[in-house]
């Protein structure tokens, strides 16, 4: 969903200066076989087209050697009409029963792969389609590809439930967002039973997971402390030199973490830097640079899509008082309408899903403002 | 995808009638859905002049394509599938998933210089009567501290994701909708066999203060009479309604914002050698799924003992039957520290806590210990 490799890293693989290798160290620990994918919740890329998918129903993330790893030098713009429907048609469903979970345009060959549920209920079949050229959708087949795994600690397999009468589980973790950054997959969490927010940092290739996290922050719409609310979309960004998060939350606080601070087991507390409106869900952030300046974008469920300069970013104030509506980092609203899904296609376009005019979800490609 | 041209000879099997489903036939070819009912393959027999080996399945996809039909005028492609000849010589395209209702499926057979073939397919409409409906919806208590913090809604069969909050309200005095109460999360909040739904009051419209918030207010307040309402037209996993409106009515009264506290809890002990419940009493209301999962018995050599959870009225007290006779000595309730009450108050930390003390203060063992003696 977001970009993980820096912008740096990927101009130069846009100029040619930088070829990812086939055969790289990364993808050497996996094994060859089909992953069996419960669920995908979300995408993120991280470096030599490897694909992380977050399994929520399996809890556990896993890491794909998509196989991707060609250079694009195509400037096209990417556009398919009706992707529920095309999508819909290729799987020999409807499109009411196709389900866009989440949408990831590989860095390095420029091609967009979107997370699909084919279907509404616990018999859901978790799919990844890629856009073709010509707008159509196919299916990624995993049925014989590079991967690894990794399995969220403290996640459904609880200790203190039993055998035999008791062994039913209903405990589950949604995984609101992932990313890659600095070597490590973040995740984060949310349980349909504690009420709490996790992120945890995994070091890739995956050896172990350590325990998440708790964050907490102060939102300063509410007036007083939001405690344990769920991240819901983050983004690695470099903040004076060093690896942060920004995440935003529900009414929209945007917290800043420093990535350092994420040890296991360790309760920390973010710097608000702004508010960006309540009543309103934030869904995506990218990063991206205009004329030598980086810029955020973020889309929300209410309030649109609006694009922050990050040079406010560094010495930004931290929001410590009860404030009526917005406060902190200035914004400034587009006129991107619908906008469910985002990604970043390159350094000068995004690609977005998009409610359009029939109310068919439409993938299309957009400036970056 | 023009319609005449190529259907000279087209049939239409109405859902009643496919239980044959047998389709035209044309040079002797015949496409068949296999089985009738719930096809997972289809077969061409009589192949005239199918390409002989094909491991990409190219040629064959173009000689045989199923399409399900999209109602629309958008040119949408042909299913992803596999494609082999078999031992009897026909060409059989398997289905990768299970047939939709509501779908209507269009086999085309083409062979150069001939009319091509095609055939339909779709389930029959479905006639079963809703019959799912919602079992329980916890907490069961009918007054609630005004910082609630979740419901969970038990149906009886498996659900369908990602319209529910669309059906699911909170309704004031008078039938008044409360806006956006809920923290929505995309996916939702289900657990695994989809039957339980998680519904989160978000956490920034839980009252703190003495006035209320200045965007949207507080979803409770202390006093007035509220209830969670599930409309019969959520669909469960055969998309199918429920079988009617469900409505939980309750009163709020005062905000909780005190953690449990086990050591205060009352423990009526069991005797040796039989199997009489452990009962223990709250002395308030506990989240209903952390407190069946979060309190375990080990006795005096740190066995965890087997047995029965049962909560009583309003998830105030909890019940455990061991499978084995009490032995007698020692024996310690374990409980998580993270088991909350209603408003999601822990052990020994409220739900929101001022962030700029000295946070570490509150971080405690993951488990705290109460002891009791069987005798």
């Amino acid at each position: 969903m977001k970009k993980t490799s820096s912008l740096a890293t990927f101009s130069l693989i846009a100029l040619g200066l930088l070829v990812p290798c086939a055969h790289a160290a990364l993808t050497d620990g996996m094994k060859e076989g089909k992953p069996e994918l419960k669920s995908m919740s979300q995408l993120t890329f991280g470096p030599e087209g490897i694909l992380f998918v977050a399994d929520t129903k399996a809890a556990s993330i896993v890491a794909i050697a998509t196989g991707d790893t060609r250079p694009s030098t195509s400037t096209a713009a990417i556009r398919a009409l009706a992707i529920n429907q095309t999508i819909a048609a290729l799987v020999g469903s409807k499109a009411e029963d196709i389900i866009i979970e989440d949408l990831a345009v590989n860095p390095v060959s420029r091609q967009a792969y979107i997370a699909v549920s084919r279907g509404r209920g616990p018999d859901a079949v978790a799919l990844l389609v890629r856009i073709k050229a010509d707008g159509q959708p196919e299916l990624v087949s995993l049925d014989k590809i590079k991967f690894s795994r990794v399995a969220l600690p403290d996640a459904p397999a609880d200790g203190s439930v039993g055998e035999g009468k008791r062994a039913r589980n209903p405990r589950n973790e949604s995984i609101t967002d992932i990313a890659f950054a600095d070597g490590r997959v973040l995740v984060a969490g949310i349980s349909n039973e504690e009420f709490s927010s996790t992120l945890r940092a995994i070091p890739f290739p995956f050896s172990t997971v350590e325990k998440g996290t708790v964050v907490e922050n102060y939102h300063g719409a509410h007036g007083k402390f939001e405690t344990r609310a769920p991240v819901r979309t983050f983004v690695p960004y470099k903040v004076g030199g060093e690896s942060h998060l920004l995440a935003a939350y529900t009414c929209t606080p945007l917290v800043q973490f420093a990535l350092k601070d994420l040890t296991p087991g360790a309760k920390i507390t973010g710097k608000t830097i702004a508010e960006f409106g309540n009543g309103n869900r934030p869904l995506d952030i990218i990063v991206y640079q205009k004329d030598g300046k980086d810029f955020l974008l973020m889309s929300n469920s209410s309030r649109g899509v609006i694009k922050v300069a990050a040079e406010q970013i560094t010495g930004a104030a931290s929001i410590t008082a009860k404030v009526a509506d917005l406060a902190g980092l200035k914004f400034e609203k587009l006129d991107w309408a619908g906008i469910t899904q985002l990604d970043r296609l390159d350094g000068k376009f995004a690609v977005v899903v998009r409610t359009g005019a029939s109310k068919m979800l439409d993938l299309e490609t957009l400036a970056l403002p | 995808m023009s319609p005449a041209a190529g259907r000279s000879v087209s049939l239409v099997f109405s859902a009643a009638l496919t239980l044959t489903a047998f389709a035209s036939l044309v040079s002797g070819a015949t496409i068949s859905w296999l089985p009738a009912e719930r096809p997972v393959a289809v077969e061409v027999d009589h192949v005239a002049s199918a390409p002989t080996h094909d491991s990409a399945g190219l040629a064959w996809a173009h000689t045989l394509a199923v399409f399900a039909e999209q109602g629309s005028t958008l040119n949408v492609p042909a299913m992803a599938g596999t494609w082999r000849m078999t031992s009897g010589g026909r060409l059989r395209f398997e289905l990768p998933y299970p047939v939709t209702r509501g779908v209507r499926y269009r086999a085309e057979y083409r062979v150069a210089g001939a009319v091509p073939i095609i055939s339909y397919f779709a389930l029959p409409a479905d006639t079963t009567p809703p019959s799912t409906t919602v079992l329980h919806v916890f907490p069961s208590a009918d007054v609630l501290p005004e910082n609630q913090l979740k419901f969970y809604v038990q149906f009886s069969a498996p659900m369908s994701r990602g319209r529910t909050y669309e059906h699911v309200h909170i309704r004031a005095a008078a039938g008044r909708v409360i806006e956006l109460p809920f923290l929505e999360l995309e996916e939702e909040l289900w657990d695994p066999t989809m039957t339980r739904l998680t519904l989160l009051i978000d956490p920034g419209r839980i009252k703190r203060g003495v006035k209320p918030l200045v965007d949207m207010g507080p979803v409770f307040e202390t006093g007035k009479a509220y209830s969670l309402t599930i409309g019969d037209a959520c669909r469960d996993a055969e998309d199918r309604p429920l079988r009617a409106n469900f409505e939980k009515k309750f009163q709020v009264g005062p905000a909780d914002r005190i953690g449990p506290d086990p050591a205060a809890w009352k423990i009526v002990a069991p005797s040796v050698g039989g199997r009489t419940p452990l009962v223990v009493a709250f002395g308030e209301s506990l989240d209903h799924a952390l407190a069946t999962r979060m309190i375990r018995v080990v006795q005096a050599d740190g066995t965890e003992l087997d047995g029965d959870v049962s909560l009583g009225p309003r998830e105030e007290t909890w019940g455990f039957m061991p499978d084995r006779p009490w032995r007698a000595g020692t024996h310690r309730l374990v409980v998580s520290t993270t088991i909350e009450d209603l408003a999601g108050n822990n052990v020994g930390k409220a739900f929101d806590v001022d962030v700029f003390e000295d946070v570490q203060r509150h971080i405690h063992m993951p488990t705290i210990e109460v002891g009791f003696f069987v005798k």
